[in-house]
Order: structure tokens, then sequence, then C-alpha cells
């Protein structure tokens, strides 16, 4: 289902000066699968995620998704694709922190224009899922890590997406929430979405959902 | 792009303004009295313009004055008939007129004396004719007049100082509105033999003499013969009066102009403060919409939503202030800046000149304007890489 063929990404600093962020990258990742992306910081992970959901371009090779090469997509296309096929959670949230929790869970159906009905069942049924539904009309600054964490979850579940991307999920989470964490993962795999997390938190290591771990060392498979 | 209007695109740009709210109330308070201030502008200019193109029009083709060492001095009325003798000439009408300075409110009337039986040299003045009681001592007075001697206790009559001294009352029976409030607005019609009185000028005199020639074409060779005739007089023909009218009314509009040029420049420079850049945060935003799903033109349809709210809210707000400033409180200060005379004249008032073409330039001059300034730095935004953007 999701493959990269022969990726190289490289940052150009200046004109002189760039860094090769990926190398001569290979994997398949098949449907439904949950998969770990180990690696130290600047590895080369968030990298890898970002190529996975078109939020940027590989210098070299293909990122092939659903037999559709999403990494040749001019962007309008890359928008669409990640509208319907891709849920990111950053490592950050990156929620809009004036914005209450409905109006940031929302922000990916705006562009559809839905029919409210549709929208609020869309919200209600994610609100729910994620144990939010107490906090709906609250700011996301007024809540606590662990809160912001499902928010951002509920955000990149909103539209129901195939690809559950996370970049370090559990990097500002105490260990009960992190474990709450992949309670939350447990029930994405059941529900058959293909989940992809980029984390060096050791709690994902040899865990039993897990159907492969990649390791990756300064932009290469190890 | 669907032609629907996205209501949740609208909610998003209504509460990033209010997210903002202390940024957007200044912006839209400056854009408010820029646009409050461009309006005024115009809207002055407009009456002006009407005023002016009125008084134009009303113009006696030539008008003959005595003059000597440079100075204006009464003109025989005999020289009516000679100069009636040239031909292409219709009439020639003398008119007794002058300036009475009216101390108590540092101002000066014009006052204009008209012959019951005789042809008025323009069409104002034939209408008030038929209203003026002749038989008596009594005067009908403009607008302006009405309102300085109503203040000064004057309602029902008025004195006059005659040159030696004595008084002259005159009874004001009543107040006239002319085509223009310019021409009008100071004015003081009454017999000519009352306004003869008031200036001291002997019944064979006058102030000058009015040439009325039906042919345009004929002005100038007609103005020409006059002087050769009468060395001693000065001819002024209707196109200089007019290029006088308009030099003094482009001094003033080169005040406007620099006003205007003002405006501008600060409207520019918050422009400039616009395009030089998003902040880390709405950039961050902007790449944190694009990695959800969002295209390049959604982004770009909220942000021209933010724009035109503030901006539309802005022109209709600055538009219904400066029509309020300039019509129903005459445009304090401004008005005052820009006719030069109302020191010494009876401020007139501006008339109300509703222009379809000067409210779309003021749009067109504030709100697309202020909406590419919003658009056109998310655009590089929203163009980036969404991961560079995040990043």
């Amino acid at each position: 289902m999701i493959e990269l063929k022969n990726i190289t990404k490289k940052y150009e600093i200046n004109k002189n000066n760039t860094i090769t962020a990926l190398k001569n990258i290979n994997i398949k990742i098949g449907e439904g699968e949950l998969v770990i992306i180990k690696g130290s910081s600047g590895s080369g992970k968030s990298t890898l995620l970002s190529l996975i959901a078109a939020l940027s371009k590989p210098t070299s090779g293909e990122v092939i998704v659903d037999s559709k090469r999403i990494s040749k997509l001019p962007d309008n296309f890359a928008s669409d694709f990640r509208q319907n096929n891709i849920g990111f959670i950053f490592q950050k949230y990156n929620l809009i922190n004036s914005l209450s929790v409905r109006d940031n869970i929302i922000l990916p159906l705006i562009p559809m224009n839905l029919n409210i009905d549709v929208l609020n069942t869309k919200l209600q049924n994610v609100i729910k899922m994620f144990h939010i539904e107490h906090k709906e009309n609250v700011l996301v600054k007024n809540l606590s890590g662990g809160e912001q964490q499902r928010v951002a979850i509920a955000r990149a579940n909103i539209n129901s997406p195939k690809i559950i991307l996370a970049d370090e999920p559990t990097a500002n989470l105490d260990e009960k929430l992190s474990l709450a964490f992949i309670e939350i993962l447990k029930e994405l795999k059941f529900q058959g979405k293909t989940i992809i997390i980029a984390t060096h938190d050791p709690l994902f290591f040899n865990f039993n959902i897990v159907d492969k771990e990649i390791k990756i060392y300064q932009g290469s498979i190890s | 792009m669907s032609s629907k209007i996205n209501i949740y695109l609208v909610e998003y740009a209504i509460n990033s303004l209010l997210r903002q709210k202390h940024k957007t109330f200044f912006i839209t308070i400056i854009l408010t009295i820029l646009i409050f201030l461009l309006s005024s502008v115009f809207l002055i200019t407009n009456s002006i313009k009407h005023e002016l193109n009125a008084t134009l029009k009303s113009l006696p083709e030539i008008i003959v004055q005595k003059s000597k060492a440079g100075r204006h001095y009464d003109i025989d009325i005999d020289m009516a008939d000679n100069l009636l003798n040239i031909t292409g000439v219709k009439s020639a009408i003398p008119r007794v007129w002058g300036y009475y300075y009216f101390y108590n409110s540092k101002t000066n009337f014009s006052i204009v004396g008209i012959d019951e039986y005789e042809e008025q040299y323009k069409d104002t003045l034939e209408k008030i004719a038929t209203t003026l009681d002749f038989s008596k001592d009594s005067m009908l007075i403009g607008k302006g007049v009405n309102r300085i001697m109503s203040k000064n206790y004057y309602k029902e009559y008025f004195n006059f100082i005659k040159p030696d001294g004595s008084i002259k009352k005159m009874e004001i029976s009543g107040v006239f509105s002319a085509d223009t409030e310019l021409e009008s607005n100071d004015m003081i019609v009454m017999s000519i033999n009352n306004a003869r009185e008031i200036f001291d000028m002997p019944s064979a005199h006058a102030t000058d003499i009015v040439v009325k020639i039906p042919n345009v074409d004929e002005i100038a060779t007609i103005a020409q013969k006059i002087k050769q005739q009468y060395p001693d007089t000065k001819v002024i023909t209707k196109d200089d009066l007019k290029i006088s009218y308009q030099n003094i009314f482009n001094y003033k509009s080169g005040l406007f102009l620099a006003l205007f040029i003002i405006s501008l420049f600060t409207f520019f420079i918050i422009i400039y403060d616009k395009l030089s850049g998003l902040s880390s945060e709405e950039k961050r935003e902007v790449g944190v919409l694009k990695a959800i799903g969002w295209r390049v033109e959604d982004v770009l349809k909220a942000k021209f939503y933010e724009g035109f709210i503030v901006s539309f809210f802005a022109y209709l707000l600055g538009l219904l202030l400066s029509f309020a400033f300039v019509y129903i409180f005459q445009a304090p200060l401004l008005k005052n800046i820009f006719i030069g005379y109302s020191e010494l004249k009876p401020s007139f008032e501006l008339p109300f000149v509703f222009d379809i073409q000067t409210l779309a330039l003021i749009f067109f001059l504030s709100v697309p304007i202020y909406i590419a300034a919003t658009i056109i730095p998310s655009w590089r935004s929203a163009t980036l890489e969404a991961d560079e953007v995040i990043r």
C-alpha cells in the first residue's frame, strides 16, 4: 500500500551547503499495519513522515500510496491527498491555541463545506472516541498536554483517514499518558488504519501490536 | 473554486480576526480614518466643483470696468449705450454692486442693486426681482447673510452705515436661495437706488457694465474693440474669469492633493508592513492548515474574507463618517482650509452631491488594495512546502 522507492531527501542550507536527511530509502508498508520508525533525534524520521504525507517532495525517488505516485503530485492534489488519506499527529501537536477544541478538530473539514449535520456527526464521533466531549468549547491553550494530544488525534481522525502518521507522539507526555496513547493506537489499529509512528520512546519497542520496526541511522535504514 | 460561499471559511476568518482583536481593532481604526479623510476630501471637492461649475455657467460674457493707475473706479452709465453700438453686442447692463464690511462679524456682504424695469444681467436676479418690493426700503438676503444677521439680532431689519456716517435702515423682506450657494450665500439684493445710497454712488455712475454677447466666438474680438475704443477700461472676458476661478480652485486642490498624498502614504505604510511578511505564528498556522489538507486557494479565501471584512467595514464606516462630517457638520477645519475667503465672506453650505463614481473610486483605492496586502504574504507562505513552513 505504501512504498518508498530509492528515496533521497536533501535540504539546501545555502548555495554551497546541503544536508542529506535521507539516503536511498526503500520501504514497503502493507494496509492496516502498525509500523514504528526508530532512530535518534535528527536521524530523518520526521522527514520520512513528511514525504509519506506529501508535505514535502523527495530530492530523488518515489513515494507511492495506493499505486499513486504522491511525490509527483502538484500542490493542490497533494492537499487533496492529505485531506482524504492522511491523519497527521505532530510532535508539538500544531494546534491553534486560541481556537476552541471544536474549532481545532473541524479544521480539516472546513474546505469541504459539509452540511452542518454531517460535520457535527463527525465531530461528535471523534470527541467521544477520544473522550474530550466535556472540553468541546474550551480553548486549546487551557488544556493539559494529554488533552491537547487527544485533540490532535481527534483532528487527525475527523475525516476517517486510512493512514495515521504520528511524529514523536509521546515526547511531551508522562508514562501514564503515553500508555493511554498506546491504548488509542490499539483502537485505531483495530479499526484497520495503517499507522506509522516515528519515535525513539522505548515504550513502543517490542510492543505486541507493532507489525514492523524500521531503524533509521543518519538518514539510512540500518 | 466553488462559487458557493463556504460559511465555515467565513466563520474561520471572523474567528481569526477576533483572535487578534487588538491588531484588528487598530488596523480597522487606521483604515477608517484614512478612508474618512480620503472621502471627506473627495466629497468637499465634488461640492466645490459643483458650485464652481454652476457659478461659471452664470458668468457674463464681458465685464467692463473703469481702470486708472491699476485701480478700479465707477464707470459712466452712458457708456452702456455706446457699447450697444458695437456689432454683436446684445445688451450692455450697468451694475451697481459692492462689498459692505460688517464689523461685528468681520465679514463682507456683497450688495447687488437691481432695477425693477431693466433687464437683469443674470437669470437668478430675474427671479429675485419678481419677489422684491421696490416701493419700500427692503432687501432680500442670502442664507449666509441671514445666518450672520440673525446671530447679531438683526432679524427684521439691518442698519447700514453709509460713507457719511449716517444710518440706512433696510427691512429684511426675505431669504433667497439661488442655484449655487457660492454666488448667493453672501449676497444682499435691493433696489438700485438703495444700493447707490449705501455706497454713495451718483446716479450717473455704475460699478461696472455687463456686456452680453450671444455668439461666443465673437467675445474676444468685441473685448478687443472695447479696449481700443475705451483705453481707460479694463475688459474682463468670461474666459479670464474662468481662469481666475479655476486658479483659485487649483490652488486649493493642491492642498487637497497634499492631504490625499499624506493619506495614501500612511495607507501604503500599513500595506508595506503587511507585505513585508506574516508573523512566525501566522506562518505556522498557514503551514498547519496546508498539512491537514487545505489547498492554497482555501488559505487565500480565508485571508480574502479577513481582508474584506476589515476593509469593507472600514470603508462603510469611513464613508458614513465623512458624509456626516461634510454634509451635516459642514466639514469644520477642512472646509476653511479650502475655501480661502471664508474669513471675509459668510461661510456657505456645501451642497449634497451624490456621485457614485466617487464612491467607487474610494472603494477601489481602499478595499482591493487592503485585501491584496492581506492575501499576498499568505500566498507566499501557502505556496511553500508545508513541511518547510511548519519547521
